[in-house]
């Protein structure tokens, strides 16, 4: 048995992507970094590792955030292992793109489930343990997409939009807590659903960012390590826009 | 069945803006995709509204829209499996 970590951080969707970055962000020594994943057990495995080969303890923890039961046994998994959640960081999420006209109930209310209501479960889950504590910090992985729109993402959009109005009401009622709670806005990012984008529509995205580039997960993840550390200890209900300049 | 074909390609040169390349096509010529008419999603809408407007049909499904759109023939198939056109 290791020793206490000094700091507890979950993070939710960290198997692959900018979740993986943002895990891996937090892998210095002491830390203890819980990897949630929904379905590929497999990369959040090899997160783990990688995490555990900079320092840190890491482990797995299975859950559908769309789903307050598995949350709370998550929670508990996680509180068990390691003694409890300084940092959580709501990064699960996922698209159904489509033009409102062509879009179904279900491609509308999985969106809204993962993405939106995910964020509730885990802060829920996660927010009285932190209030008893009065420590803890919460960070949320909006999209500029919950800031501009981007047609294609009447759900997605209206669900970050939501996550973003969550995120400045419940930083609001956590600050007499000493309890912080910030999101980042990325904008395009290298990313599995990046390079699935047929080429002409990822050109036209990329004629519109000033800096002609599209972001790295680890831009992301450096931004979600800011907000939740000390040196960000007088940020609390912001939305950092992580977009190239958009 | 010919002249439903004729009022689809109608849609696709008027509606689509694609008359000269609507001419070159044939029937069961792909519409999405490599080697085809080269449509994208907002064509597809486009394509999706013009035959709801021009046969009343309503195709609101993506999955369906998929297989519906792949060529003129298929579009025809399914107009008159719906009982219009």
């Amino acid at each position: 048995m290791t020793a206490a970590a000094d700091r507890v951080i979950l993070v939710t969707g960290g198997g692959r992507g900018i979740g993986r970055a943002i895990a891996l962000a937090f892998s210095s020594p002491g830390h203890a970094v819980a990897v949630n994943y929904r379905n590929d057990h497999d990369a959040a495995s090899e997160t783990v590792e990688q995490i555990r080969r900079h320092g840190a303890a890491a482990e797995s923890f299975q859950a559908d955030v769309a789903d307050l039961e598995q949350v709370r046994t998550m929670i508990d998994a996680v509180v068990s292992r390691f003694g409890r959640i300084d940092v959580l960081v709501n990064n699960a999420g996922g698209n159904r793109d489509g033009f409102l006209a062509m879009m179904s109930l279900d491609d509308w209310n999985s969106v809204i489930d993962v993405n939106l209501k995910g964020v509730f479960h885990c802060c829920k889950a996660v927010v009285r343990l932190m209030m008893a504590e009065r420590r803890g910090t919460i960070v949320n992985v909006s999209s500029l997409s919950g800031i501009t729109g981007l047609p294609g993402q009447t759900n997605y959009a209206a669900a970050k939009g939501g996550v973003n109005a969550f995120t400045r009401a419940l930083a609001q009622e956590l600050a007499p807590f000493g309890i912080r709670v910030n999101a980042v806005a990325p904008g395009l990012v290298e990313s599995d659903a990046a390079s699935a984008m047929p080429k002409d529509h990822r050109d036209r995205l990329l004629a519109n960012i000033p800096l002609r580039r599209l972001g790295k997960p680890e831009e992301v993840a450096s931004i979600v390590r800011f907000l939740a550390s000390d040196d960000a200890s007088y940020i609390t209900g912001e939305i950092i826009k992580v977009t190239g300049g958009i | 069945m010919d002249e439903m074909k004729r009022k689809i390609r109608e849609i696709l040169s008027v509606r689509l803006k694609l008359a000269a390349a609507v001419e070159k096509i044939c029937d069961d010529t792909p519409l999405f995709g490599p080697d085809s008419l080269g449509l994208d999603s907002i064509d597809a809408l486009e394509l999706v509204l013009g035959l709801q407007k021009e046969f009343g049909v309503v195709i609101e499904d993506r999955t369906v829209a998929v297989k519906v759109l792949a060529s003129i023939d298929t579009i025809a198939e399914y107009v008159e499996s719906q009982g219009k056109g």
